[in-house]
């Protein structure tokens, strides 16, 4: 069985729901063990950077264990940044099937995030497009590989994983 | 406008061990705009790096306190820095962060101007009916009255009354030296800009760089997940510098650092970190110590949190970190990030200062936001004047000692001050430089 779109659909907002209402475990269950996990930084205007080996991202990690270690430092109260957390709702919206077959699909949305931080009384949305590249294991469809351009990288204060 | 004195924001009795900082420089409207005037808009500010202007042409935009720069390299290959604003009715010339242009074409009315900021063209000038004393008018961008390179660092001043850049940076000079000598061709800014606002004052994060008391307070979640990393050794971390350092342990022993003060505000917060594998440098180690003699080799591998009066910090502990501070409002600051690396390092040790560089540095990684959501705290109880004066800033007091130490010896630096630490110390005496030499150059609008 190749990806539907309503499947592609379904996969995205449920993890925008893991996100928004700190289901952390249920969140890197969605990820595969070797999964990559990217926000690329701008190099100029007008474009990012491509290669993470050589240029700087935003965030960088290949492999769901440093997605843990992020849970864990938002869970663990040891983090002024995190502590309380910040609200968030993701709108995923142009969720497009840009190619699936048996074992793999490829998934293209935009998404805006709406944050408040009630302690700073602070709102802001980050913005951009989502690239998620899922992979068949056994009876799941799992994201291997998740690319985020966030279009509004002036980021104010703090911007952590559920955020975008 | 503030109307107070000196002494009601900066406390200085050294005869009683007294260093006290009044609350509202940090959030005074009035004291703002004459920072704005008197330290950014007439002194030295630092600009950015040759490198972003590498071949003829090639140019960067920038600011000093309020006002837009350009620095642009000419077809000569000499680099100058301008007012990025047309003479004719004030608008910004050049559009984007960097960029390569022989001519730079005036959006609003087409006033054009070559890379050494020479006016070429008033858009028909004939039919302009001007005035002959139009002529004798200069009609190029204005350079900027002060402009100076030292190693590939750049620094401009609007006013032209400031001392030679060498004076101006003395023997904080050879600090940078310790970033220019890393790789036998200098260094540059990796790919990839971040750019992050708080909203707190800049001063905040003048002090943050050279804090070495908040590191195991304020970063608690960042050292436990990378003693975590350590235990499991999954393979699919990245190795941290931290972790083979006891420079931040409370419980090491014996001296594990310490702080130089320099005229002129500069101010350098250090640790030994040792020669370390677990440093991207750690390649070229042994090519260094050649090139350098073993000592100077070894300041290099030292963590250092440089700050180059006023805004100016190269941090390198977790990785490497070009800083600069832009005030917006006496609450909220920009901050423009770079990791900088030598050039010509391995594919490998590239990689390895980016990872590293990315989980401490970035405003999305775990140990920043930490250290400015702290600073938007302290904005918001700077608010009280129940008691104005704030205490942090005499830790170390009875450490403090004049001139150099053993290992300033090192590199032939002599400081103005030092202290030796243990893990313990946390010195604050350092952060009495920033603020004697705002307290001079803010003297000239406030009365003592």
């Amino acid at each position: 069985m190749t990806l539907s779109l309503k499947d592609a659909e379904a996969l995205l907002y449920r993890e925008a729901e893991c996100l928004d209402e700190s289901r952390w475990d249920d969140w890197l269950d969605l990820y595969a063990e070797d999964a990559c996990f990217w926000m690329p930084a701008w190099k100029n205007e007008i474009e990012t950077t491509t290669d993470p080996e050589s240029e700087l991202s935003l965030i960088y990690y290949k492999g769901r264990k440093n997605l843990a270690d992020r849970v864990w430092r938002v869970r663990s109260g040891q983090s002024v940044a995190s502590t309380p957390r910040i609200r968030a709702v993701h709108l995923i919206t142009n969720v497009r099937l840009v190619g699936a077959d048996e074992a793999g699909a490829q998934v293209a949305a935009n998404f805006a995030v709406h944050l408040f931080d009630k302690r700073s009384g602070r709102t802001h949305a980050f913005f951009g497009r989502y690239r998620h590249d899922l992979r068949r294991e056994g009876d799941r469809w799992l994201i291997a590989a998740k690319t985020i351009v966030l279009l509004n990288d002036t980021i104010p204060t703090v911007l952590d994983f559920y955020c975008i | 406008m503030f109307t107070g004195h000196i002494s009601d924001l900066i406390d200085d009795r050294p005869d009683e061990g007294i260093f006290r900082v009044s609350r509202s420089i940090f959030d005074d409207p009035g004291v703002f705009e004459l920072e704005m005037r008197q330290i950014f808009e007439s002194g030295w500010v630092f600009l950015g790096i040759a490198d972003q202007a590498r071949d003829p042409h090639d140019f960067f935009t920038t600011d000093i306190g309020r006002v837009p720069v350009l620095v642009s390299r000419d077809g000569d290959g000499t680099l100058g820095a301008f007012v990025n604003s047309c003479p004719h009715r004030g608008s910004r010339v050049a559009q984007t962060l960097a960029g390569n242009a022989r001519l730079h074409v005036c959006p609003y009315h087409s006033w054009s101007f070559d890379s050494a900021g020479r006016n070429k063209n008033v858009k028909l000038k004939r039919a302009g009916c001007y005035a002959e004393s139009f002529d004798a008018q200069s009609h190029d961008l204005p350079a900027l009255p002060a402009f100076g390179e030292y190693r590939g660092f750049l620094f401009g001043s609007l006013d032209a009354d400031v001392p030679p850049l060498a004076t101006h940076l003395g023997e904080a000079a050879k600090l940078l030296d310790l970033v220019a000598d890393q790789g036998p061709d200098g260094f540059e800014l990796v790919p990839g800009a971040v750019t992050f606002t708080f909203q707190a004052n800049w001063k905040l994060q003048l002090e943050n760089c050279s804090d070495a008391y908040h590191f195991t307070s304020t970063h608690p979640s960042y050292i436990r997940i990378l003693e975590q990393r350590q235990t499991a050794n999954t393979g699919v971390a990245v190795k941290s510098v931290w972790e083979s350092s006891d420079y931040w342990r409370e419980d090491a022993q014996g001296v594990a650092g310490g702080s130089f003060s320099f005229p002129h505000g500069h101010v350098l917060n250090w640790g030994i970190f040792g020669v370390t594998e677990a440093l991207p440098l750690f390649e070229q180690a042994e090519a260094l110590a050649e090139r350098h003699g073993a000592a100077k080799r070894d300041w290099m591998f030292n963590m250092r949190n440089l700050s180059i009066f006023p805004n100016l910090q190269i941090a390198e502990n977790a990785s490497s970190q070009l800083r600069v501070i832009r005030p917006l409002a006496p609450d909220l600051t920009e901050m423009r990030t770079w990791c900088i690396a030598p050039k010509g390092e391995s594919a490998q040790a590239r990689r390895q200062r980016i990872r590293q560089y990315e989980d401490f540095f970035n405003p999305s990684g775990m140990a920043t936001p930490d250290d400015t959501v702290s600073y938007e705290n302290c904005q918001r109880g700077f608010a009280s004047r129940v008691d104005p004066w704030l205490q942090g800033y005499s830790r170390g007091t009875t450490a403090s000692r004049a001139g150099g130490n053993p290992f300033s010896d090192l590199i032939g630096m002599k400081p103005a001050r030092n202290v030796l630490a243990d893990a313990q110390l946390g010195d604050e005496t350092l952060f009495q430089s920033y603020y004697r030499e705002w307290a001079r150059r803010m003297a000239g609008v406030i009365e003592q």
